[in-house]
């Protein structure tokens, strides 16, 4: 036992290749599964915060019924350590010097916003600057188009029921410049405690209170579960991930990271795996020697445990130290993306992964093979018997596969995706199975010359084993990375859709039916045409099959669409980013039915017939489901849970007509003379909001390509670390086959065509396999259309083979260089 | 077969001839001197024993004789073609046309069957129908019916006759062995040193070994000693001194 522990010094396995490889891509693998884990976890913290300034807190509760909330609400939320603002909304009249108009007024609270910065202007013609507090008692900051409407100047003073508040500056954009349809008329904002003296508030006034709050995940939900049961239908508990806008961007965005920092646990498994069984097969001799020393199978055994054991702690330690600068360096990277300061947010949970992933993987793939030596007489380890073929293995290997997956699903959380993977795991097994197959037989007819094609050929087939398996390593990893190539791609390509450069900015709204002409020649005589025009009708959803909606639905659904009034529209024809999933739209002349959304009619359980009753005013309408399509609720155009036909059940009720389309910036002036001509129309100007959600998914591309590199250099390690395993045969042949009178070009070239074949397959089968993940992964997680992408990972091939062949070529160079005999004497 | 080079032999002119040979190689600290002043010619046809202590330089004189190597000092003429005056490609092409080389530890290609491996050197010369001639050339060395095992399943010995065919197959007209029945049992080693006679005696094969079999050094047309790598003829001394 002495003997052989001395045999085993920690020093001497340094100085063993096989460890080192081992070692280093144990250090690989901890440190990249770490830094992405921690750095999603920042990305995401940042994003929510970057999100939440969309709300200008964490939380809001929305009270549309007119009333404040209970004051011991508020109490509760401060005793859980909660931040809490007040903001409240409504329409005035406001007067300036000798005009007068239609506001919406926003008075805030000391505290607002919580979340992101406002944006004023303090002088007409001075630099905008980002503040983090609303206008103080006795001001008010107001929309620059309302200052030309009023004819008004910075200093003078804006009439706004009984009070006088000086106008102290223009507001140009505030955090949660909101999407909601009651903010229509120029903004005027003012501080919450000048309200009551104004007097504009009074019984029956239409006001909007809303509360906002911010604290920590926990504390917020704990506080929504302590509120929930006290809410009334008309009060709306909002969060970031509810929102409608860009939430489903968002969403995309962390799951590409979970995506990525799954990949990258694969990549990393792969990595261990294949430098600890190289590693394993190396000790064959090692554990035989063992043997006829007297050492006994228990003892072997315990000995590489505690020899693995030991490197599992040598490579995480080691691995940390590479991820938390890498990590560092990334946040500061994203920081200066975002032109603001990051908290250094570092998670301990987010290691576990990848410790967890390194320690998996290199037991699971390097203990198995040795324990089964363990078994075996000293002399059958050092002359294998013949017809051993590797297939014993394939059980250890499945069970550590399936370890791998498990650890995806335990990082993830997602059975789709691990789903998703493994299919394109199967598949790419099973190609390559199906190419094995071939290759045995096709290559075994090939007779190797002088020619290169021909000794590639033969070398492939002569090293079907090791070349199957570099190519499932390859391919794997190809895949892997490809996968991630593809749905970036897609990520990109659908935010890009949705917010071209000429996407609507602009919404009229409240455009009475006779005037809806007039509008549009108003702009098309300017150059801007209109989208199409709908009409709106605003109505509850009261009843199902006969029954109040409230009691037909389950209780613990929580149906934002059922609090509060919806629009509902008539229209003839499917817009083009609609999609039917059930039932039929209308066809020309049907003036019955309704179609519902998506995925409101499924949280309804609405299936096509069911019948529903809609309160407009004082009227009631029922009609039948007859169609359910999906929207696209980010398209910014204006889109609606209900439409019915032209002629339908919405005939005869109040409606006026609201419209999107793009005004770019020199077009802005037209807005004053519109809002001159058509008093009654609100105009709403998103065009700030567009331009911030660009800048957020700016933000996530840059993020996710971060990310995209380190896999993608991960990946490189993984095939360098393949191909090296085999670099002392491939050396030991290049020698030999020089003493055999084999030309250096000839050598040259063989081998690089070998590398050549083996890299663009490997490429191929891998891209393929990728295409196949992407397109089950499209199905369940990002709910994009699946189209092929072969111009985006043709390349992957091309490149794999050039730089497996230029690989090969390097490794190759030693055995070019020095006399045949000094490298047999050196690879003895 | 195409003929790049002009190797084509002077039937008059030694098959090798050395002159003043020297090989050293730089350590870490100092230069080590491994052969030094070897004289040496050896006609076509004979063969020749060379013995000497462990790491007295056997090995590393066979590699340079076979143009494995080029030495530091001296020339190494092969068929008439000074080694050291052929680029890399050249001395690769007459290595594979003229030389057999039987490696002290086989050298064989892990991946590949015995016959594979024997079929490699006919493949690398282009020669026609490789794969009938290694099978051939395994049955003589009596291992017909290991065609398809793979290094690692056979035992030293049968090794080693993998090793002696590939270094025939090429037909090779000068054949370098070093201690070709070093882990052969008598029977075997006796058939081995058959093999490389009849070779010598029926094909007019050059054949050079470094041997510690005396029986088989006997039986070597001429006699080399190698001590603390200076090259001796003591049959040549003996003759001398007569
Ligand atoms: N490249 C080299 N670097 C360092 N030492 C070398 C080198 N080549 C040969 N030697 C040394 O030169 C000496 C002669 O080596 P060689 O292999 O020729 O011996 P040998 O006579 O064949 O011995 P053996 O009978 O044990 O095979 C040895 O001491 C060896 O260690
Ligand atoms: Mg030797």
């Amino acid at each position: 036992m002495a003997a052989a522990s001395k045999l085993m010094s920690v020093r001497r396995d340094w100085r063993e290749r096989d460890v080192r490889v081992v070692l280093a891509a144990l250090i690989i693998a901890v440190a990249t599964v770490a830094t992405i884990a921690l750095f999603a976890g920042q990305l995401q913290r940042t994003l929510v915060s970057s999100a939440s300034s969309f709300l200008a807190a964490d939380r809001q509760l929305e009270a549309e019924n007119g009333r404040e909330i209970p004051g011991e609400w508020l109490t509760e939320a401060h005793a859980r350590g909660l931040e809490t603002g007040r903001m409240v909304e409504f329409s005035t009249m406001v007067f300036g010097a000798d005009n007068f108009q239609l506001v919406s007024v926003k008075a805030v609270s000391n505290e607002y916003p919580l979340r992101g910065e406002i944006e004023v202007q303090r002088q007409s013609e001075g630099p905008r600057t980002l503040v983090g507090a609303g206008p103080g008692r006795g001001e008010v900051w107001i929309n620059p188009r309302l200052l030309r409407l009023l004819d008004l100047t910075i200093g003078e003073s804006l009439e706004v029921g009984n009070r006088n508040l000086k106008v102290t500056g223009l507001l140009i954009r505030e955090p949660d410049g909101g999407f909601r349809l009651s903010a229509l008329a120029p903004r005027v904002m003012m501080h919450a405690d000048d309200v009551p003296s104004t007097g504009v508030i009074q019984e029956g006034s239409r006001v909007e209170y809303v509360y906002l709050f911010a604290g920590s995940e926990t504390a917020l939900d704990d506080y929504y579960r302590w509120l929930q049961p006290q809410l009334e239908p008309s009060q709306e508990w909002e969060g970031v991930r509810d929102g409608d806008t860009f939430s489903r961007s968002l969403e995309r965005a962390e799951r590409f990271l979970l995506l990525g920092g799954s990949l990258a646990v694969l990549l990393a498994a792969v990595a261990v795996a294949v430098a600890s069984r190289q590693y394993a097969l190396s000790q064959r001799d090692t554990v035989a020697l063992l043997k006829t020393l007297g050492v006994r199978s228990n003892g072997i055994g315990r000995l590489y445990l505690r020899r693995l054991a030991l490197w599992g702690i040598a490579g995480a330690v080691a691995g940390l130290f590479v991820a938390v600068p890498l990590f560092w360096g990334l946040t500061r990277m994203l920081s200066e993306l975002l032109e603001r300061p990051v908290e250094l947010y570092l998670d301990p949970m987010a290691l576990a992964p990848a410790l967890l992933t390194a320690v998996v993987s290199l037991f699971a793939f390097a203990y198995p093979p040795i324990r089964r030596l363990r078994n075996v007489p000293a002399m059958r380890v050092l002359r294998s018997q013949p017809g051993e073929t590797g297939r014993e293995a394939i059980p250890d290997i499945l069970v550590a596969i399936v370890a791998v997956f498990g650890l995806v699903w335990l990082y993830a959380g997602e059975l789709g995706l691990v789903l998703a993977l493994l299919g394109g795991l199967l598949l790419l097994l099973g190609v390559l199975a199906l190419f094995g197959w071939l290759l045995v037989s096709g290559l075994r007819r090939v007779r190797g010359g002088g020619n290169a094609w021909r000794l590639a050929l033969v070398g492939l087939y002569r090293h079907r084993r090791a070349s199957m398996s570099q190519i499932a390593v390859f391919a794997m990893t190809l895949m892997l990375a490809a996968t991630l190539v593809l749905v970036r791609t897609s990520l990109l390509d659908d935010w890009q859709a949705q917010l071209p450069d000429d996407a609507p900015n602009h919404f009229l709204i409240n455009i009475s039916p006779d005037s809806v002409e007039s509008v549009a020649s108003f702009w098309s005589e300017r150059g801007h045409d209109l989208d199409q025009l709908y009409p709106m009708v605003r109505g509850r959803l009261t009843e199902l099959n006969g029954l109040p909606v409230k009691e037909a639905v389950s209780k613990d659904e929580r149906i934002n669409a059922l609090n509060r009034e919806l629009n509902l529209t008539w229209m003839s024809s499917l817009p083009a980013d609609n999609e039917i999933v059930e039932g039929a739209w209308f066809t020309p002349g049907q003036d019955r039915g309704v179609s519902v959304e998506a995925e409101l009619a499924g949280r309804l359980g609405l299936a096509i017939g069911d019948r529903l009753t809609f309160t407009i005013g004082s009227q009631k309408v029922t009609e039948s489901v007859t169609s359910i399509r999906t929207v696209q609720w980010d398209s910014m155009k204006p889109n609606f849970y209900m439409a019915f036909p032209p002629g339908g059940g919405l005939t005869d009720m109040p409606a006026t007509w609201i419209t999107s389309f793009y005004l770019p910036e020199e077009g802005k002036p037209g807005l004053n003379e519109f809002s001159r001509q058509f008093p009654t129309i609100s105009v709403l100007e998103i065009d700030h909001i567009i331009a911030r959600i660009q800048q957020i998914v700016q933000q996530v591309t840059q993020a996710i390509e971060a990310i995209l590199a380190l896999i993608l250099a991960a990946a490189l390690v993984v095939m360098a670390a393949v191909v090296s395993a085999t670099l002392r045969d491939r050396q030991r042949e290049g020698a030999l086959l020089r003493t055999l009178g084999g030309q250096q070009s000839l050598l040259v070239r063989s081998t690089m065509l070998e590398f050549v074949l083996l890299g663009g397959f490997a490429g191929l089968l891998g891209v393929t396999a990728a295409e196949a993940a992407v397109w089950a992964l499209q199905f369940g997680m990002f709910d994009g259309n699946f189209g092929w992408h072969w111009q985006v990972v043709l390349p992957i091939p091309v490149i794999s083979a050039v730089v497996l062949a230029l690989f090969g070529r390097w490794q190759l160079g030693p055995v070019l260089s020095v006399s045949p005999m000094l490298l047999l004497r050196r690879l003895e | 077969m195409n003929q790049m080079t002009d190797f084509s032999s002077d039937q008059s002119q030694p098959m090798l001839r050395v002159d003043n040979l020297s090989h050293r190689v730089s350590l870490e600290t100092d230069t080590l001197t491994i052969l030094q002043g070897v004289n040496l010619e050896i006609n076509r046809g004979e063969s020749v024993a060379i013995v000497g202590r462990s790491g007295s330089g056997k090995t590393t004189l066979l590699g340079l004789l076979a143009g494995l190597d080029t030495p530091s000092e001296g020339t190494v003429e092969l068929d008439g073609a000074v080694i050291s005056h052929l680029s890399e490609d050249e001395r690769a092409r007459l290595r594979a046309r003229r030389v057999g080389f039987v490696f002290q530890s086989f050298q064989l290609l892990p991946a590949m069957t015995a016959l594979e491996n024997v079929m490699l050197p006919l493949e690398l010369a282009g020669i026609d129908a490789p794969e009938k001639r290694a099978r051939d050339l395994l049955e003589r060395v009596g291992l017909g019916e290991r065609l398809n095992h793979t290094p690692r399943q056979l035992s030293g010995g049968e090794q080693q006759r993998v090793a002696i065919a590939r270094a025939f197959a090429s037909e090779p007209s000068v054949l370098f062995a070093d201690e070709p029945t070093g882990n052969l049992d008598n029977r075997t080693g006796q058939a081995v040193s058959d093999l490389l006679m009849a070779l010598n005696r029926e094909q007019g094969t050059t054949l050079v070994m470094v041997t510690h079999d005396e029986q088989l050094a006997a039986r070597c047309g001429r006699q080399f000693t190698i001590e603390s790598g200076v090259l001796t003829e003591p049959a040549a001394v003996r003759e001398m001194a007569d």
